[in-house]
């Protein structure tokens, strides 16, 4: 909102720079956004906050200045205006949507240019003068925050006002010339035959006052914030009317402004009163609010040792109604201050003309908390931590993403979250999966010739019911950079699952990988789900090269890993204790095997430790080949069987025979040969 | 059979003259005095031979052998010479090393750990909270009514779930982290300190300094006595040690329904050092945190005794302060996940 300093002079005394009464405005909560010089006048941008529509107006202002810098406000005076006893006829349909309505007719006005002093008034915070009827009442707004409408009385059929909503299929041209569907959420000002303005918004083009105007039919009144909220919002139509009126107009100055403008009108533009009705059906409904507040109080929560009369004055400078019974104060709110409703209420005013600077600084004592810490939260950042040694970087991406994009990642069979109201595709549902996130990462770089990618973010997808925490890996491109080794091998399968591998080190959990073969979102020749027990928490390997070509990726070798963090961590236990190390030598035996092409490795493993009992601690794979000397239909396996007892030395014989019938189990179970 | 052994001399020489290493030098051995070497053949084709020419030629692959023999001799001190040469010369240290590069942790991540790490140092404890909400933790527990203009600046995003204690009302992704501060005060007593960072949601046109999704972090604090003074105090330090203690700061009235008296948090803006600029919309503050009281309607809503508590909270916006913090000129910069801009913090 603009307001003029030689404007706001009118009604109180600057004895400050212009800079400076912006600085005081701005720590008393009315931000000067901005300061411009304008032909010899200093024009201020003010950010109000929707708790202060009386500050959306010139007197509004000067009684904040009043109460900051102590100096008394000069409210606008002018002649008594004589109400004349006859009535305008004036229906308000529902009294809940309109609670006073003031219809004053001022006859024989001489519509003209308004005079000097008024427009300069107005074109000093950008209103465009229109004639000095019209000027007025803009005038009345700015200076004292209510909203006033002239309409052309004798453009009024029947020369009633009606104050109703709107019938469905009527319509109105407003004065910007555009002609508006109505509706019964819509409250509109009425003559006998049709609308003649939309209450609260902007009047109608066809009653408006022009030159040819001879008498007018002054409006002042106070319309439900709320109703006039919506019918702004559904026409797409706001004004500096409809402004205040959502915000709560002052109920007192309905009467007020109806006054300063109609002596206004009958000086500039001469004229009669000749009716007049003020129909103030919500005056029961005015309470005038107490608060009580001791002085111990404010002082104690506003850390200050403030005087009573200090805070007295404060308070009757705003325009507060003050009495004080020993140490308390007792506050009644003047009408124009809706916001004021507790004790805190009150104490923020003192605080705020008092300035903030005047508050100590301290620091809070933190009681220990009955707040459990989030365990979760640690477990996070331990996975962060190793992800991050392995090497990897972290990425954050959106929650939501397109259908489109759910399809193009094969994943029509996940629905995710509906949004109702996105603003774009990309927000047209929250995610079911991390994939089709990880992909445009993946699209974005490939886009500047970033081939190489080591991906990881800890991020949250959705479903009907519930929101959960996953943990999902990319890897596509080289291995490290080694100038050392002349060739260098691509990222495969078994580089994500050492990294997924890594991470079992924070919870000392058994992990088990179990072959896919009907994966929606990998290659079965490289799928694993990982299972902790009998829980499937997670899987990894190659992206389908469908979905990468839906993608418009060419690089097929993409490797993606997605995992159950809560699942994971449910399961999960953090103990960690000392295990004796083994004072005595391990024996190493290498083993090598002919098997079928489709034996896999935990099934030696599994055979090991079955037969292995104490004696055997760790297998180490060293090496798997095709080719020379295997027959076609089976791969070589080349392993370490480590034999190692904490208790003693382990006798040659012990370890051969335990190794012998390990291995003769390979050749019954497995069909292996020895080599 | 015939010989030109002067063409012989001259091929040996040119040879040796191209092995540099012992595998050179090993088949330049074998093609002359390996087992199917040269000389061995012309020694077998000898008894072939006239005798009147025997002597002649037996002569001259004894000469050829000989010299073979030294030029190996020679050519193998020469291997061997390099190589103490090369084992006991220096290496160029100049050259790259291999380097196993660490991740990098994203940058907003890391303002989060850094924001929240403060507080914690101060007995907060760091909570979290789901991102889809109800209306009554997100608008009406804050006071915040359904209808209020105050409510334009918290437009938010609904979601296709009914909500659970009102089936004619659905959830919604929540537009601050405050609707977590709700369901601390509803699960524990007093007293509490917590900071909670999270996502949060707003239907904002995406541009260069606005995103519908970021990040927040939230603090609460609620005690039997605790001041205006409290609020001012924790958060004027919580500045200076975050953004340095050159930084000027300034705490304003402001208004929000769930807090009062209300106040906003600005620092003096990096860039122009608070002379005004395109940056801080030439006002010269960058505002960077919304705080408060706690309101007591919002006591009220979490069923604590009336009077019984006061309480004090904060939010601020993460991305704002990282791209102040680092001079990140675009908000998208941070989910575009360019490993460019990733590599860098």
């Amino acid at each position: 909102m603009k307001i003029s300093l030689n404007w706001l002079k009118n009604y109180v005394t600057v004895h400050v720079s212009a800079d400076q009464l912006a600085r005081r405005l701005t720590m008393a909560g009315l931000e000067v956004e901005k300061t411009s010089s304008v032909k010899g006048d200093v024009i201020f941008e003010l950010e109000i906050t929707p708790n202060r529509p009386d500050c959306l107006n010139i007197v509004g202002i000067a009684r904040e200045v009043s109460a900051i810098f102590n100096k008394p406000l000069k409210k606008p005076q002018q002649k008594k205006v004589s109400i004349p006893k006859q009535k305008v006829e004036i229906h308000i349909e529902n009294t809940n949507d309109c609670r006073r309505y003031i219809g004053a007719l001022i006859e024989h006005v001489q519509v003209a240019s308004s005079c000097e002093w008024l427009k300069k008034r107005l074109d000093a915070i950008d209103i465009r003068s229109i004639n000095n009827v019209v000027d007025i009442t803009n005038f009345c707004l700015m200076e004292l925050g209510q909203p006033l409408h002239a309409f052309d009385f004798d453009k009024l059929i029947g020369g009633k006002i009606f104050v109703r909503r709107a019938k469905e299929g009527e319509t109105i041209v407003t004065i910007d010339e555009v002609e508006r569907k109505l509706d019964p959420s819509i409250l509109v000002i009425a003559d006998i035959k049709r609308p003649v303005a939309i209450a609260g918004v902007m009047g109608g083009k066809e009653t408006e006052v022009t030159e040819t105007t001879k008498n007018i039919l002054l409006e002042s009144a106070y319309f439900d914030p709320l109703l006039i909220r919506r019918a702004s919002r559904k026409l797409g139509l706001t004004s500096d009317s409809s402004y205040r009126f959502e915000r709560g107009v002052d109920m007192t100055m309905v009467g007020g402004g109806s006054r300063r403008a109609m002596g206004l009108i009958v000086n500039e533009a001469k004229g009669t009163i000749k009716k007049y009705a003020d129909v103030f059906p919500g005056k029961s409904l005015t309470r005038i609010r107490s608060i009580n507040v001791s002085l111990k109080r404010i002082n104690t929560f506003l850390d200050t040792g403030l005087s009573l009369g200090r805070c007295v004055k404060i308070l009757k400078k705003l325009g507060f109604l003050v009495t004080t019974k020993k140490e308390s104060i007792k506050v009644s709110s003047p009408s124009f201050r809706g916001d004021i409703k507790c004790p805190e209420d009150v104490m923020e005013e003192i605080a705020r003309i008092v300035g903030y600077d005047e508050i100590p600084l301290s620091y809070p004592p933190v009681a220990v908390s009955h707040v459990k810490p989030d365990s979760f939260w640690n477990f996070k950042q331990k996975i962060q931590e190793i992800l991050l040694g392995q090497g990897l970087d972290e990425i954050i991406t959106y929650s939501t993403t397109s259908q489109m994009m759910l399809e193009k990642s094969n994943l029509r069979h996940l629905p995710g979250i509906k949004i109702l109201n996105p603003l774009t595709k990309e927000q047209e549902v929250l995610r079911p999966s991390l994939l089709p996130s990880f992909l445009s990462v993946v699209v974005n770089n490939f886009n500047r010739g970033q081939k190489d990618l080591r991906l990881f973010e800890i991020g949250k997808i959705y479903e009907q019911g519930y929101e959960k925490e996953m943990l999902g890996i990319l890897l596509v491109g080289n291995c490290y950079e080694d100038w050392r080794i002349s060739s260098q091998e691509p990222i495969d399968f078994y580089d994500i699952k050492g990294i997924v591998d890594e991470l079992w080190t924070i919870t000392g959990l058994d992990s088990t990988y179990l072959p896919i073969k009907d994966a929606w979102l990998l290659e079965a020749i490289a799928a694993a789900a990982i299972n902790i027990g009998e829980d499937n928490i997670g899987f990894l390997g190659k992206i389908k090269n469908q979905i990468l070509a839906n993608w418009d990726i060419k690089q097929k070798d993409i490797y993606f890993a997605q995992l159950d963090i809560d699942k994971w961590y449910k399961q999960s236990s953090f103990s960690r204790r000392y295990q004796e190390l083994s004072e005595f030598p391990a024996i190493v035996r290498d083993v090598s095997l002919a098997v079928k092409k489709d034996i896999h490795f935990h099934r030696i493993k599994e055979i090991a430790y079955r037969h292995g009992k104490d004696i055997l601690s760790s297998i180490k794979f060293i090496e798997q080949y095709v080719g020379n000397k295997i027959p076609v239909g089976q791969k070589g396996l080349v392993f370490s069987l480590v034999y190692q007892s904490r208790q003693r030395t382990l006798r040659e014989d012990e370890v051969i025979d335990v190794h012998e019938r390990i291995c003769q189990s390979f050749i019954n179970e497995l069909g292996a040969t020895r080599r | 059979m015939s010989w030109n052994f002067q063409e012989i001399s001259s091929t040996v020489d040119a040879e040796i003259k191209s092995v540099h290493d012992q595998k050179g030098l090993e088949a330049f051995r074998v093609k002359y005095l390996g087992k199917k070497g040269l000389v061995s053949e012309i020694y077998a084709a000898l008894t072939d031979l006239p005798d009147k020419e025997r002597p002649l030629i037996g002569k001259k692959v004894n000469d050829l052998k000989s010299k073979v023999l030294e030029l190996i001799e020679k050519k193998a001190q020469e291997i061997r010479q390099q190589k103490e040469e090369d084992s006991s010369s220096a290496i160029d240290v100049t050259l790259p090393g291999i380097r196993r590069a660490q991740g990098h942790k994203h940058i907003l991540t890391q303002t989060i750990e850094e924001i929240c790490t403060t507080f914690e140092k101060l007995g907060f404890i760091i909570q979290e909270g789901p991102e889809i909400e109800s209306e009554f933790n997100n608008f009406t527990a804050l006071n915040i009514p359904i209808d209020h203009p105050s409510r334009d600046a918290f437009d938010t995003f609904y979601v296709d779930v009914k909500d659970p204690q009102r089936k004619d009302r659905n959830l919604l992704l929540r537009s601050h982290t405050s609707p977590a501060q709700i369901r601390v005060m509803e699960n524990n007593k007093p007293p509490l300190a917590v900071v909670v960072p999270g996502k949060v949601y707003r239907p904002d046109a995406v541009d260069a300094s606005h995103s519908f999704m970021f990040y927040q972090v939230e603090g609460l604090l609620v005690d039997k006595d605790v001041k205006f003074s409290h609020l001012r105090g924790l958060l004027m330090a919580f500045c200076r040690k975050f953004f340095g203690s050159k930084i000027r700061m300034r705490f304003r009235p402001h208004f929000f329904p769930f807090t009062e008296p209300s106040a906003e948090v600005d620092i003096s803006c990096y860039i122009c050092e608070g002379k005004g600029c395109s940056v801080c919309g030439r006002k010269g503050w960058l505002e960077i945190m919304g705080c408060g009281m706690v309101h007591p309607k919002v006591f009220e809503a979490v069923g604590y005794r009336k009077g019984a508590y006061t309480g004090l909270a904060f939010g601020m916006g993460v991305e704002r302060i990282a791209m102040l913090q680092y001079g990140i000129p675009d908000i998208r910069l941070f989910f575009e996940n360019d490993i460019r801009f990733l590599k860098q913090f």
